[in-house]
């Protein structure tokens, strides 16, 4: 026999080598990512968004206001305009998420006629709390999310959300 | 949600909420005179049935729009869709369409007609409170439904 031919150990060698090579190569790529991401991301975090709402014009009951950004959706891709149930406790400025912590639906203020004072989601009937704490034995969870909020120039500014800080 | 494979999972594992599909119906008329409005029609249906998405997003799949040319048979497309999304599980259907068509037609399709608002020249502000308008009629089209049979 020829003395290129290739051992059994080199062949093992050979293919563990590289089959290990894909692995670790598989293994590594997401955690470079993980790794380099953030740097490459724009700090979009803190970013508020202003909306048309006068401070001075919240009051005790949770009003609608809507702040404008982009979203990309399955297959339509809109400037989505988002909305915050807003309102004042006290002298500070609570924004709600109205997002229902169930399976998502939009939900509103006194929404069912019998819980006037409550949040409602229609979809399967979940309540909340003016607070956005969720009322048991409704399917939500957990409460809402909170908006971080800022006032510029007398107006309201809405910023990410938060777990609600109330409840 | 929409019909894609991470709200399809979501909706296989919680049929008992997830119960509801919208279809948009969608007439596409190529006739040179219709085209702008035909388009500015279509772009009406896509941006309100996305606002009851986002409203009910829970509970409904929004799917592909169902389109169609003038020369389809209305009552025989329907009755494939009803059918069809029916056997894969969906308990409450709503059509929604601007296309007149549906509303003479005698089926047993509960078409949501909407007259079609020409959206293009409104700026954001305006569209979103246009559009928001429309949702806040069909709301309650969507809550009768579903309470006369739970
Ligand atoms: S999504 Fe709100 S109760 Fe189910």
């Amino acid at each position: 026999m020829s003395n290129n031919r290739v051992s059994r150990r080199q062949f093992l060698n050979y293919t563990l080598t590289g089959v290990g090579g894909f692995m670790a190569a598989g293994m590594l790529m997401p955690m470079v990512r993980f790794a380099i991401d953030p740097v490459l991301q724009k700090a979009g975090g803190g970013d508020f968004i202003p909306t048309g709402k006068k401070v001075s014009d919240i009051t005790e009951v949770p009003e609608r206001v809507d702040f404008a950004f982009e979203q990309v959706d399955a297959w339509y891709t809109s400037e989505v305009t988002s909305t915050a149930w807003v309102y004042k406790n006290g002298d500070k400025i609570i924004a709600l998420s109205p997002v229902c912590k169930h399976l998502g639906c939009t939900v509103n203020w006194a929404g069912s006629p019998d819980h006037p004072d409550q949040f409602f989601c229609p979809c399967h009937g979940g309540r909340y709390e003016k607070s956005g704490k969720n009322i048991p034995k409704t399917p939500p969870l957990g409460p809402l999310d909170e908006f971080e909020v800022r006032e510029k120039d007398g107006l309201l500014e809405i910023g990410k959300t938060r777990p609600n800080t109330l409840v | 949600m929409y019909w894609n494979s991470k709200d399809i999972s979501v909706f296989v594992e919680q049929k008992e909420f997830v119960d509801t599909a919208v279809i948009p119906l969608l007439l596409i008329d190529g006739q040179a005179s219709k085209l702008k409005q035909n388009a500015s029609s279509a772009e009406f249906l896509m941006a309100l049935t996305a606002f009851i998405e986002n409203q009910f997003k829970g509970r409904v799949i929004l799917m592909p729009p169902v389109s169609y040319t003038t020369k389809t048979n209305r009552q025989q497309l329907g009755q494939e869709w009803d059918e069809m999304l029916k056997e894969a599980g969906f308990k409450h259907l709503f059509f929604v369409s601007s296309d007149m068509g549906w509303v003479n037609e005698e089926s047993a399709l509960n078409v949501i007609y909407t007259p079609s608002i020409p959206l293009e020249n409104m700026d954001r502000k305006l569209r979103q409170s246009v559009l928001d308008d429309q949702l806040r009629q069909i709301i309650p089209v969507f809550a009768k439904r579903w309470a006369s049979t739970t």
